[in-house]
């Protein structure tokens, strides 16, 4: 697989064209930085001065707006989303140990995206299957009873799709 | 408006319909506390600490955001009331360091105050870990938000009030915090150190910084900052006769809550060690310290010798625009009661003297015509030749203001990418010194649509006929060639001025330093008398640099003109002034600044007092001066510092500072305010008016004023337009505004479109190409004005101990594309060239410049840029060109 740079370029062009089609909307903030992580896959921070300009705000009031909804990204993300429960029930049955046996298979930290954009890493509290703990989801599914062997299973698999 | 009675706290109360209950309450006396309002914010509800009950419904409500409803019957001290207060409040502590007794906010904090009033102390609640300080290199703002408390004042006041944008919340939940964009520091942001955040912020999250004295002030004095022509009033706190902390004077009607970062941290030049504190002698070549006495007896001996000698128009005297309003009428009494001579001037002529003559010739009034507060309703604003953002700060945030918050359109007339640009709905970028053609262009699609004011027109003004005449040249075609502005954007800038039901047209010194800077004003008075925008509705707002430009000028420090614009030459208005002062007054108009230092240089002037003034630094070609200076048999110079001017002079006299005196200054607006003394003069300087009375006295003609307050009264007394100012009232905040306009001080202005002659004249203005921008072999136009963290010639912001280390250094502003082909990258050094001088200074690549236009800040010492201008003359204000020249540039190092 090629390598890619972590950070890609910004289509700056490709933005403006979304930006240019909320002219004359009320309101259009929210669905226009929606449309523009729909197609680029996040925000960049250097759009926010382009949208701020386009819609008469400060760019610190885009960056609240981004920042405020927990949806919304300022920095790439990954094909797929990795979420490791830390959660209790997931921390006393060994949710730590996965956690970091994800992180050396990945080779990225918490928050972060490896480098050829197919996986971006995070943590979340409970996941709400705590009886299958430790427990990983991957995008909508939610893969139970972890241990060591199944991580790298798991990402042997993906990876190879 | 229909009224509305509730009942508060037992007792029966009224407001208007939409009132708050909060601003009812404190209407009546009644307290209530709060953390997030604040007067000149709008309201968000945020804190709910302002809980007050109604005790019909059992409601709780927020009382800054909740209208009086008919029938509430308020409780602003129940029980469930005052146990909800102190469950919010200890909220918020819980989530607030115990570092009380360590925190520099002191008695300032509200948050401590409150607690202490609620009786809170320690904390039960389990601490929620916060945030620390920011690593911040700026001088001027330290931010812990540990100690925030989420209010969004600090944001508000940036969004709402002066409308920089820098800050704004960041994430969400417990994270959530007031930051910049990217959370960068705040010298990496849109921030101009305003100040404002930090003198709403109730806590200790947001603070001064790099406080030469420490510790919580035991008393605060109201006063006017000194620096540039708003007038913002400010909040000396005194802690041990040391000035603590400048802060917002919050009821001002000129800035409402706000500075800027001079007004805000610039004060503090007054402790810098190099005040003058005694007075010097020359005595063979060497200034010396020596007594006041043995001063002002060589003085008095200096300019009686010449006044013997010669003529006494052999001397002259050169005001100041940054002394009070007193000092100039004195200084002008002296002149010509004393000295016998009407060669006086002040340092305005340099800036201000083509706004004096446009306006004066065609509106009849020399100055702006309306208040902020009609600027801030205006549905249009034209903003010509002026970057408020730097030079008036405070009418930067009134334009801005009703562009964001009141539906206002801009238009900017500028080649240079302003602050302001961002907010305009038209930015025309002229070429430099092309204002006239395009201004007689707009007019002439104003008229050639049929959109001027017909009615303003007829009944009020005088010359239409003639003067629009002489528009026919200026079709769009033409202007289009001679200005670069295409048609189109011509003609919406037309439509959108002539629409407006009120427009107003704010221009600063990129119209009146140029040498057809007369005319431009003419112009600009025309357009707006074209569409009836002269004060009644919209109006004329001339931006003044200094802070008493417009008072030097009222009282008189002008050759031709005795206090009040009264012409010297008329034998009736000498006729009052002889009368109460009892001596008899010279009749020929005097010498105006520059001719003044020509004729030192001719040896015709040999004697010279200059007040407050550093020519050297402010003057075009400091070679002619420091010439015509040394060629001066004596030279007295009254300051503060030992400034370039300073050097040549014979006697050097200590003056106090702003806020070691008394007196008046008149804002851009005509507001005269008052100063209020807040320290002892340093060391034995003294104030002005002080010496002048000493000097008088010493040189036989005493001028009989027992106090401050007589002057100003005299000063009441011979100009009409200064009636009911200042010392009549008791409270600091200067004279009321409805005075202004009921009063007789209505007369000097337009209000309800009133010109004080009875009618407005329009005046031909024929553009006349610039001589100030490039030619051959000098191909850039170098153009000059105010960096934010400095002022005028520097003297005072240069000493400044936070403003000078923020900003150390003079720079070069050069467009990226020039610069390459030039070869010249960010920090190099580079040579600029004019016919008349040469000097060097540092690159600085940016992008607000079009191609071919170069810019430098004016206010650095070391990097006097006036060294590149030439003396050309306004020929109607006899004032130099100084905003433009034509220079060539070459680079001579790198970036060392
Ligand atoms: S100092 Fe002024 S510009 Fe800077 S963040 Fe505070 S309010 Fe905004
Ligand atoms: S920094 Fe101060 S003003 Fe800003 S939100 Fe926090 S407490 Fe309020
Ligand atoms: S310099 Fe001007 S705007 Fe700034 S605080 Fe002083 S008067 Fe106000
Ligand atoms: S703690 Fe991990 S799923 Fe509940
Ligand atoms: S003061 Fe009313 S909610 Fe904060």
């Amino acid at each position: 697989m090629a390598k890619q740079k972590k950070a890609p370029r910004v289509n700056l062009k490709q933005i403006e064209k979304i930006i240019t089609g909320y002219r004359g909307q009320k309101w259009p903030l929210i669905p226009m930085v929606e449309e523009i992580q729909e197609k680029v896959g996040y925000i960049p921070p250097e759009s926010i001065p382009v949208i701020a300009g386009a819609l008469g705000l400060f760019p610190s009031q885009v960056q609240a707006v981004i920042t405020f909804y927990e949806q919304l990204y300022t920095e790439p993300r990954g094909k797929n989303i990795v979420r490791v429960c830390r959660g209790t029930a997931c921390h006393v049955r060994g949710g730590k140990t996965i956690l970091k046996l994800v992180k050396r298979h990945l080779g990225v930290d918490e928050g972060e995206t490896t480098d050829d954009m197919e996986y971006t890493l995070e943590t979340v509290a409970c996941i709400g299957v705590c009886a299958l703990a430790p427990n990983i989801m991957i995008n909508k599914d939610a893969y139970g009873n972890m241990n060591p062997k199944k991580v790298a299973r798991l990402f042997e698999r993906s990876g190879k799709e | 408006m229909e009224a509305v009675t509730i009942t508060l706290n037992g007792v029966e109360v009224s407001g208007y319909a939409g009132t708050t209950i909060l601003d009812l309450a404190r209407e009546s006396g009644v307290y209530i506390p709060t953390l997030c309002y604040d007067p000149n914010l709008a309201s968000t509800g945020a804190c709910r600490l302002c809980l007050v009950e109604d005790e019909r419904s059992g409601a709780l409500h927020a009382s800054c955001v909740t209208p009086i409803a008919p029938g509430m019957t308020v409780n602003t001290n129940s029980p469930r009331v005052v146990e909800h207060r102190k469950k919010i409040l200890e909220l918020m502590l819980a989530s607030h360091p115990d570092i009380c007794l360590v925190c520099d906010k002191g008695n300032r904090c509200q948050l401590r105050k409150l607690a202490a009033e609620m009786g809170i102390g320690l904390v039960t609640l389990q601490r929620i870990p916060q945030n620390d300080v920011i690593e911040e290199v700026n001088p001027f703002i330290e931010r812990d938000l540990s100690k925030c408390i989420m209010c969004g004042k600090c944001i508000r006041v940036d969004q709402e009030l002066v409308v920089e944008g820098a800050i704004d919340y960041m994430d969400r939940g417990t994270m959530a915090k007031p930051a910049t964009l990217n959370d960068m520091p705040l010298e990496k942001s849109e921030c101009t150190f305003c100040g404002a955040c930090v003198a709403i912020c109730p806590t200790g999250a947001l603070m001064e910084k790099d406080r030469i004295y420490t510790g919580t002030a035991t008393n605060v004095v109201t006063t006017v900052c000194p620096y540039c022509g708003c007038g913002c009033t400010i909040c000396l706190g005194i802690k041990d006769g040391k000035i603590i902390e400048a802060r917002p004077a919050v009821d001002s009607p000129v800035n409402r809550g706000a500075l800027c970062v001079r007004g805000n941290y610039g004060y503090d030049f007054i402790n810098s060690p190099q005040r003058l504190r005694q007075p010097l002698i020359k005595v063979d070549g060497e200034l010396q310290e020596a007594t006041w006495e043995e001063a002002l007896a060589r003085v008095a001996d200096g300019f009686g010798r010449i006044k013997n000698e010669n003529k006494a128009d052999a001397l002259a005297v050169f005001g100041s625009s940054k002394c009070t309003n007193e000092e100039n009428y004195l200084l002008q009494r002296f002149a010509r009661g004393v000295l016998g001579t009407n060669n006086i001037d002040n340092g305005s002529r340099l800036y201000s003297a083509a706004s004096r003559t446009g306006l004066g010739a065609s509106i009849g009034y020399a100055g702006t015509t309306g208040s902020l507060d009609a600027l801030e309703r205006s549905k249009v604003i034209m903003v010509i030749g002026a970057n408020p953002e730097i030079s008036a700060p405070v009418v930067a945030y009134a334009i801005k203001r009703a562009v964001r918050f009141k539906g206002a359109e801009l238009i900017v007339i500028d080649p240079r990418d302003t602050p302001l640009t961002q907010f305009a709905s038209l930015w025309l970028r002229p070429g430099v010194g092309t204002d006239v053609a395009l201004l007689n262009g707009l007019a002439r699609v104003i008229i050639d649509e049929k959109r001027l004011d017909v009615e303003f027109v007829t009944r009020m003004t005088d010359n239409y006929a003639g003067w629009a005449k002489s528009l026919q040249n200026y079709t769009p075609g033409h202007v289009e060639k001679v200005t670069g502005i295409s048609k189109k954007n011509l003609q919406a800038a037309a439509r959108l001025l002539a629409g407006a039901e009120e427009a107003s047209i704010v221009y600063g010194n990129g119209i009146t330093q140029h040498v057809t800077g007369t005319g431009a004003v003419a112009a600009i008075a025309n357009l707006a008398m074209l569409t009836g925008n002269t004060g009644r509705r919209g109006g004329i707002f001339a931006l003044q640099r200094e802070n008493n430009a417009h008072g030097a000028c009222d009282m008189g420090a002008l050759p031709g003109f005795l206090a009040g614009y009264q012409s010297v030459d008329d034998a009736q208005n000498r006729q009052r002034f002889e009368e109460r002062w009892g001596c008899s007054l010279p009749a020929e108009a005097g010498l105006s600044a520059l001719e003044m230092m020509e004729a030192a240089r001719e040896g015709k002037v040999k004697g010279m007092l200059i007040m407050g003034e550093n020519p050297v630094a402010s003057f075009p070609q400091p070679a002619l001066v420091k010439k015509a200076l040394s060629s001066l048999d004596f030279l007295v110079v009254t300051d503060m510092f030992p400034t370039e001017t300073v050097k040549f002079a014979s006697v050097v006299l200590p003056a106090a500072s702003f806020a070691e005196k008394e007196g008046t200054f008149t804002n851009f607006e005509g507001r005269v305010q008052r100063l209020h003394q807040a320290l002892e003069p340093v060391g034995d300087s003294l104030p002005d008016v002080e010496v002048l009375f000493r000097l008088a006295e010493i040189m036989g003609s005493p001028m009989p004023y027992a106090s401050h307050q007589e002057v100003m009264e005299e000063i009441e007394e011979m100009v009409p337009f200064y009636r009911h100012v200042a010392y009549a009232d008791t409270d600091s905040m200067g004279m009321d505004w409805g005075d202004v306009e009921s009063n007789s001080l209505g007369t000097r202005r337009l209000h309800k479109g009133l010109f004080p002659s009875g009618f407005g004249r329009f005046s031909p203005v024929e553009y006349t190409p610039p001589v100030d921008v490039s030619t051959d072999g000098y191909p850039f136009t170098l153009m000059v004005g105010s960096s934010r963290y400095h002022f005028g010639a520097g003297s005072r912001s240069s000493r400044s101990f936070r403003l000078s280390r923020f900003s150390p250094t003079a720079f070069l502003e050069i467009n990226g594309v020039d610069a390459a082909d030039l070869g010249i990258g960010d920090s190099d050094t580079v040579k600029v060239t004019s016919a008349q001088g040469e000097l060097s200074t540092t690159a600085k690549v940016s992008k607000t410049l079009p191609q071919g236009l170069l810019f430098m800040p004016i206010s650095f010492p070391d990097s006097p840029v006036y060294e590149l201008f030439n003396t050309v003359l306004d020929p109607q204000a006899k004032a130099p060109a100084l905003k433009s020249c034509a220079v060539r540039l070459e680079r001579t190092a790198g970036d060392g």
